[in-house]
């Protein structure tokens, strides 16, 4: 067993964290607010490669594993980073797995957000399914070109997003998201059908999911830090508020959920190599929790700081709406908790299979 | 990055699991779980005698010299077993204890004796009152000739009833700070004086209250310096934070899943319903955060790092989210879900009763969830001391 990262993880995890302290203070992230994207952000993550970090070397890649691509989610979740990095990276691995001659992956390789995914919903609440006029909400639609999604079994690119796009839409993260009219009648072109489509697919939402758990933990971890850097200076009736148990001990707990949701999402990264019937499942677990905790903790963190953490002018209303909207993003955690079930319980639908846990 | 116990521990898992297929029935679970004493001697000698209660002692010293990984593995499938375990948990460690603070006398004349299963002993730090401060202990040992003379009430002895002796926190002096007036003896349970009562739970185990009236030991069985005993209670305490019920929680979920693929009486598979999938998911990231958590804290241990609050995390998280789950599968299935095991209807073969009524005790004993918390606030995110 070693829980711990290796020299050149930690390498990475330093060159991004002081990337974005110079490059993405908060201060940039609310001069974003109005697009939902730092296109100069987005220009540093790809002169340090990120853009093309998982994917193989005949594509122009880096050839990371999905652990060092979540460790720069975590990274961009601490500073709330507005860049499509979780949407270039999944999109990226998809092509280079069913189609390394697509031209949106030579765009990819070109730093351009050629494409997004509609993420598949199948446990979503009745009536929730799709957005108005049937479109779907797309993660930075509001500047791709192409979405990648599944209808039935068959995964097709929607091109033409000039024509299949919404204006943008105010939001509670203040997310780069469009409403997407993904017919395929017209402009759209397949990328495969039947059970190599389904399994595509199903691969790249489980490596959204997971990567969206590493990078809601970073903002988790980040809330957190505000949170207890704020009970220990703030005074209240003549000593630190951190000294009253009232407040020390929610922040104490969203610490341990912190602390084990970072350890689900290194296990399930871990998984996709080393116990790969688990990473699934796993992914979808470090989704789901990295939500929940991401939620709880940036609530703990802004109720620590009384009405101060509800005004615009402090930093923790930031955490708290992007937690939100992330984790929203992929469908929320009460639905996702459901593919939880399904992938450890019976993946097969045959009610049959064995439970996926207990680990190795 | 490897999350695998490793090859050792994998070998620990089958040996155990073939030593539960032959020796530990269906019959002597249920047994277990009604007597509720946390021992049974004859299935406890036979660990002794392939070794297991000495299994993490240095090999210098006849133990088994098995890495933490190991040792987790041993605890983990027999307590997911619902095996009596305790026993076997305390005795390994106070075997432990002795080796390291005991003296040649305690190493010559009773190391060899519980590693052989002969003697076993319980755990005597709790007391009336003393609730979250341990160190508050106020039993007394006062030095007579060369010998001591013990007086007060302990509780919560688990395993008191079936052991021959209680590994005992003492008040020797009032002079200075309270957890620096502590001494540890060996306490035979059949001493004149030692009186056993039992303490029923709701949970179903049977543990003790022990009184002492004018208990006269000798010197040789006191553990450690006079007054010095503190050291040897936290890193008892430790050690059973760092463990958690990660093993209790994975068989809790794996007995509800089942439960939930099964078609029920009315025709329907309970797994149909978005809100048993919904529960079940929940528990499953509960019971692999939890196993994450120990894992964690048995790797730390096994690098020989300091836990810093990473113990009590494990801990904290561990008996919050079982009886969180508890609570909330009982609400979930119904009346049926009241009944216990073998009563006709029972679900989950009981589970849910037993959880529902097992878990309370999990965020209050060895260190309660707001003691492992403050913990955590003050080591982990330098809050300032909350008591």
């Amino acid at each position: 067993m070693d829980l711990s990262l290796d020299e050149s993880q930690q390498i990475l995890v330093d060159t991004f964290s002081e990337m974005l302290e110079k490059e993405c203070p908060t201060t940039h992230v609310r001069e974003c607010e109005d697009t939902g994207l730092s296109t100069s952000l987005w220009a540093q993550y790809c002169e340090l490669g990120a853009n093309v970090m998982g994917l193989p070397e005949a594509a122009g890649g880096l050839e990371m594993s999905l652990l060092e691509l979540g460790l720069v989610a975590t990274q961009s979740g601490q500073a709330l980073a507005p860049v499509p990095f979780l949407e270039v990276a999944t999109v990226g691995r998809l092509l280079a797995a069913i189609a390394p001659e697509d031209p949106l992956l030579g765009a990819i390789a070109e730093g351009q957000i050629s494409a997004s995914i509609a993420l598949p919903r199948p446990n979503a609440v009745g009536g929730t399914r799709t957005t108005a006029g049937g479109r779907t909400l797309v993660p930075f639609g509001t500047v791709t070109d192409a979405v990648i999604a599944l209808d039935g079994d068959t995964l097709y690119v929607a091109e033409g997003g000039d024509a299949r796009r919404s204006g943008s839409l105010k939001n509670i993260g203040d997310f780069a998201i469009a409403h997407w009219d993904l017919d395929r009648s017209s402009n759209a072109r397949v990328l495969a059908t039947g059970d190599a489509a389904t399994k595509a697919m199903a691969r790249a939402n489980a490596e959204w999911k997971m990567l969206a758990g590493f990078w809601l933990t970073g903002i988790a971890q980040r809330a957190l830090a505000i949170g207890s850097d704020y009970a220990r200076e703030r005074i209240q009736f003549g000593v630190p508020i951190g000294g009253f148990q009232a407040i020390a001990h929610p922040l104490a707990e969203c610490a341990i959920r912190v602390d084990g949701g970072e350890l689900l999402c290194w296990e399930a990264a871990w998984a996709d190599t080393e116990d790969s019937e688990r990473f699934e499942m796993l992914s979808s677990m470090a989704f789901t929790w990295g939500a929940q905790t991401a939620i709880r903790t940036a609530d703990i963190a802004l109720h620590t700081h009384g009405g101060y953490g509800f005004s615009t002018e402090y930093d923790i209303q930031l955490f708290y709406r992007q937690a939100r909207a992330l984790s929203s993003i992929g469908g929320g955690a009460k639905e996702e908790l459901q593919t939880v079930a399904e992938l450890c319980f019976d993946r097969d639908g045959s009610g049959q299979a064995e439970s996926l846990l207990g680990g190795c | 990055m490897d999350f695998r116990l490793g090859e050792k521990a994998a070998e620990v898992q089958r040996e155990i699991r073939a030593f539960l297929k032959e020796n530990f029935s269906e019959e002597d679970r249920k047994e277990a779980a009604e007597d509720g004493g946390g021992h049974n001697w004859d299935l406890y000698r036979k660990l002794a005698a392939e070794g297991w209660v000495s299994a993490g002692w240095p090999k210098g010293y006849g133990g088994g010299d098995r890495d933490p990984y190991e040792n987790l593995t041993l605890y983990w499938e027999l307590c997911k077993a619902g095996f009596p375990w305790i026993g076997l948990l305390n005795n390994g460690f106070i075997g432990h204890t002795l080796l390291a603070m005991g003296t040649d006398y305690h190493r010559e004349h009773f190391v060899p004796k519980i590693a052989a299963g002969e003697i076993a002993f319980a755990l005597g730090y709790s007391e009336p009152g003393s609730g979250s401060d341990v160190a508050s202990a106020r039993v007394t040992a006062t030095p007579d000739g060369d010998e001591w003379l013990i007086n007060g009430e302990k509780m919560w002895t688990t395993t008191a009833h079936t052991a021959q002796y209680v590994f005992m926190l003492t008040r020797t002096s009032t002079q200075d700070r309270p957890h620096r007036g502590l001494t540890m003896f060996l306490v035979p349970t059949d001493a004149e004086g030692v009186e056993v009562t039992p303490i029923h739970t709701m949970g179903g185990e049977r543990s003790n209250g022990v009184s002492l009236s004018n208990v006269r030991i000798p010197d040789v069985n006191r553990v450690g310096e006079v007054d010095r005993g503190w050291s040897v209670v936290r890193f008892a305490l430790g050690l059973e934070q760092a463990m958690g019920y990660a093993d209790l929680q994975e068989r809790f979920i794996q007995n509800a899943g089942k439960w939930s693929l099964e078609t029920g009486p009315d025709g329907e598979r309970p797994f149909d319903d978005p809100r048993i999938k919904e529960q079940l998911g929940q528990t499953a990231i509960h019971a692999e955060v939890s196993r994450l958590l120990r894992h964690r804290s048995t790797w730390i241990t096994a690098e020989g790092k300091d836990l810093g609050g990473k113990g009590a995390m494990t801990k904290s998280f561990s008996g919050t989210s079982y009886l969180d789950d508890a609570q909330s599968w009982m609400d979930l299935v119904g009346p049926a879900g009241l009944l216990k095991e073998d009563e006709d209807g029972a679900l989950a073969d009981g589970n849910f009763d037993e959880a529902f009524r097992q878990t309370p005790v999990n965020t209050i004993y060895g260190g309660t969830v707001e003691i492992l918390r403050s913990l955590v606030a003050e080591v982990e995110l330098g809050l300032p001391k909350s008591r």
